[in-house]
């Protein structure tokens, strides 16, 4: 049980903006807190001076009136969970997972529920808001045939109370089978393939493609080539991708972002024509542009950038049957471990637990594990043919800038049919 | 606050406890090319709190930790610690001894000058060459003095105060109108000016040469060679397997006197522990359960000597001089780096993501940028991957006599492993 309080003030004086960050005042003093934070950026803007630096100049933040109270519902508050009720549950499940994966070595469950406060106020604005997230996920491992061992891991989140991790069980439920695939898996014979990525797949292909590639804030940098692609083509008929807070009822399902923006649902991709990107409010004043709810911070003594919050595919018209039919030899690829994105340049990189062979229209129970897919984002995107009906939306990961900066995320889509380069 | 956190805890029906109460002052300065963006200072205060609570005539020990906020009101400091008391009474592991040994070594008090830090850091970056083809894009500068005392029921009492520092570069190369971004992330203590002007120089390098890479040709049966801090993530593989937790959750099949590798085709592996490191961002001589970091072997010549870790997972061991580590030392092999790089080999200095899985060995990468080094001629190449297993390719591994720093770890300059496959994007002429 953690609770963690602080708050962070920003403030612009002759164009530059700068922010101190503080968790312990006297709340009848607060005038010392005022000369505390002045002499700091005095201090600081001395520095600066010495070095010779010279500084940006950015306007002055638009403030128009907003006041706003949000409450989310949530089944049960972090601060209500019965804790031995949860810990017998995890402790019976972690029973059944050890008993029911053949060749178990371990079986652990997490569960975590935050509850989230917090207040934006500003000259002519006064935002509260109230919610709760909750994520749980398991992890076992078993060694194959060589002793290498494998790792099954899934997970269950949401914007509620701890009742989500009532759905572990379910997911849970599907582990001996996962885990008999891993352990007599094959190396996979490096190629392009067509292949059908699943919803959690395709999120993880969703952020690594236009999630980072269209961070308004990297276009201010000129760290982007979405920049230059607005308005053309960046994927095929069947690409339409949505990127906010309001997607979907996630981890990341805020009211407003950390610099008082109201959340969005700003359609990045329209039928493979890219749109526009995300802003958080000072790369928008920067840019000419609205910002688009979307300034994050990891926590408040950090800085906020440019963050995703859901971002995902549409769905199609195609079933997963009609989809698997119409391949002649490829791999349906299932269990999202990581990825990096390439904006500058468009590369993408994730890497994929399995892929299981379809060959003539049907899945052959044969296994590849791990996979490499990389390729030219463009190309991927270009390539999607098909797309389910369905969808799923994941967030039990976190999501960097660069190497450093964790936030919760949210991403997901439908199954996709693509061409892909698979190492 | 402490004194009102120590009280509360003496009444709040737990059987030890351990308090870390941490202060940091930093100071950030983002900068886009040489013009600063924005600043930041951040001066905020934390008091960690660990409960331990016996189980069952002291044959389970249950712990539950929590962090308390510097304006929380007795009240409320009672409630969290009744609420820890509780989860701790439901934690059955097994009963694991706390530290309890007196720290034998004096306070480390020297003040971390964060405003003579910051200016360091804004120089070293502001001197970075640049031309018309090279030059910063953008980089983030965080330095800051952390102060953190550390108090347990056993009466054990430490306080150190240590510099950490971070700084994120992004450079660009161009060629007409093609321009490449290569993104770096140092972390360091203290500022090594003439070593970070340095890798932000190489980074430069590496940038032009993707300008003129080909695309990575279909080639099998070289070796990978690595000479950027992604070969730490080899090490830490060997690291990892050390640890106590590994060890007792049976990820790890290492055992005392026992080579980590069935054969050695290559180099043996040397690793040690270390407490102090220079210019690490973790220099600090106690870990964070209050016991003193020995320095020690790990792995000596290819055979485990010692486990590492928390304090109930080494208990577990039977490890009773044991603590967690913060900085590694790998120790150099027989030849030097001209030696290691004689031959056939494919050296990959930038990658995506490079992913070393601790667990199973799996390794995967995306090339951004490599050299083939083939019949005494070199080729840059960018694009497909290598992947495999450390399983596999780590009996293979050779590494230079040279080493480098990379924050918290010291490795060998090169590393060169066998047996990855190479996925390339074209087919050899």
């Amino acid at each position: 049980m953690t609770t963690e309080r602080g708050n962070v003030v920003r403030v612009c004086r002759d164009g530059l903006y700068a922010e101190y960050a503080f968790n312990e005042f006297d709340p009848n003093d607060i005038g010392s807190v005022a000369e505390k934070l002045k002499s700091t950026l005095d201090a600081q803007l001395k520095t600066i001076a010495a070095c010779g630096v010279q500084s940006y100049k950015t306007g002055i933040l638009p403030d128009e009136k907003c006041e706003l109270f949000v409450e989310k519902e949530a089944g049960i508050l972090p601060e209500n969970v019965d804790a031995k009720e949860l810990v017998d549950k995890f402790t019976g499940l972690s029973d059944k997972g050890m008993a029911s994966v053949e060749g178990a070595l371990d079986f652990m469950l997490n569960g975590t529920s935050t509850h989230i406060s917090k207040m934006f106020i500003s000259p002519n604005r006064f935002l509260r808001q109230s919610y709760v997230y909750t994520e749980g996920s398991f992890a076992t491992y078993a060694p194959d045939k060589n002793g290498e061992l494998k790792m099954v891991y899934d997970g269950v989140s949401g914007c509620g109370g701890a009742e989500i991790l009532n759905g572990l069980e379910a997911a849970i439920a599907n582990a001996p089978t996962v885990m008999a695939d891993m352990v007599n898996s094959e190396k996979i014979v490096p190629g392009e393939y067509d292949v059908i990525s699943s919803p959690e797949v395709s999120g993880l292909i969703a952020h690594e493609a236009f999630g980072h590639g269209v961070e308004m804030d990297m276009f201010v940098k000129g760290r982007a080539l979405g920049s230059e692609y607005i308005g053309k083509r960046v994927g095929s008929d069947l690409v339409t991708m949505h990127e906010g807070a309001l997607c979907d009822e996630s981890v990341t399902a805020y009211a407003f972002d950390d610099e008082g923006n109201l959340a969005g649902d700003v359609i990045e991709i329209d039928r493979g024509i890219l749109k526009t990107g995300i802003c958080d409010a000072l790369s928008a004043l920067r840019l000419g542009v609205a910002p688009t709810g979307n300034g994050k911070r990891e926590k408040y003594s950090h800085k906020v950038y440019t963050r995703m919050t859901n971002t995902v595919f549409d769905s199609g018209d195609s079933t997963l049957d009609e989809m698997i039919s119409s391949i002649d030899y490829g791999y349906l690829l299932s269990g999202m471990e990581s990825g990096m994105e390439d904006p500058k340049h468009w590369g993408i990189q994730c890497i994929i637990a399995r892929g299981y062979e379809i060959k003539q229209g049907k899945l052959t129970g044969k296994v590849v594990a791990p996979i490499v897919m990389t390729g030219y984002v463009p190309d991927l995107l270009g390539s999607i043919s098909m797309a389910s009906t369905d969808r799923g939306v994941y967030g039990t990961g976190a999501c960097g800038k660069g190497h450093k900066e964790w936030v919760k995320v949210a991403d997901g889509g439908p199954y996709l049919k693509m061409k892909a380069r698979l190492g | 606050m402490l004194e009102r956190i120590k009280k509360a805890l003496s009444s709040c029906g737990c059987d030890a406890w351990e308090i870390t109460e941490s202060a940091e002052r930093g100071w950030e300065f983002y900068f886009i090319r040489r013009k600063l963006d924005q600043h930041r200072a951040v001066d905020v205060k934390t008091y960690a709190v660990k409960i331990y609570k016996y189980i069952e005539d002291n044959k389970f020990l249950g712990s539950a930790s929590g962090e308390i906020s510097p304006t929380a009101t007795d009240e409320e400091i009672a409630k969290t610690l009744s609420s820890l008391v509780y989860q701790a009474s439901l934690v059955k592991n097994p009963a694991y001894t706390i530290n309890d040994k007196k720290i034998d070594i004096p306070d480390v008090t020297s003040p971390v000058d964060v405003e003579s830090l910051s200016r360091d850091f804004i120089e070293a970056m502001l001197s970075v060459p640049e031309t018309e083809t090279e030059y910063l894009n953008s980089f983030e500068i965080f330095a800051s003095g952390i102060t953190r005392r550390q108090i347990n029921s056993n009466g054990v009492e430490f306080t150190c105060t240590y510099p950490s520092s971070t700084v994120e570069v992004v450079v660009n190369a161009k060629k007409a109108d093609h321009e490449i971004e290569v993104y770096r992330f140092f972390t360091s203590g203290e500022c090594d000016k003439e070593k970070l002007v340095s890798d932000v120089v190489s980074a430069m390098r590496y940038g032009s040469d993707r300008l003129i890479a080909q695309p990575t040709p279909k080639v099998r049966g070289i070796d990978v060679l690595l000479s950027t801090d992604d070969a730490a993530d080899i090490y830490r593989y060997f690291i990892s397997r050390t640890n106590a937790a590994m060890k007792v959750r049976r990820i790890s099949d290492y055992e005392i006197g026992k080579p980590v590798c069935e054969k050695f085709e290559g180099d043996r592996v040397t690793v040690e522990a270390l407490s102090r490191l220079k210019n690490s961002s973790r220099d600090i001589p106690v870990d964070d359960e209050g016991a003193v970091i020995r320095d020690r072997f790990l792995i000596r010549d290819g055979v485990t000597e010692n486990f590492w870790g928390s304090r109930q997972f080494s208990s577990y061991l039977g490890l009773e001089d044991s603590s967690d580590v913060p900085n590694f030392f790998v120790h150099g092999g027989n030849d030097p780096e001209s030696v290691i790089r004689t031959g056939d080999y494919l050296e990959v200095v930038e990658f995506s993501d490079f992913s070393v899985d601790t667990m199973g060995g799996d390794v995967a990468g995306e090339i951004r940028l490599g050299y083939l080094h083939r019949g005494g001629k070199v080729t840059v190449v960018t694009g497909g991957s290598i992947s495999g297993s450390l399983a596999e390719s780590a009996p293979t591994i050779r590494f230079s006599s040279e080493t480098v720093q990379y924050d918290r770890i010291v490795i060998p300059k090169v590393t060169r492993l066998g047996k990855l496959r190479i996925t390339g994007v074209v087919d050899e002429n």
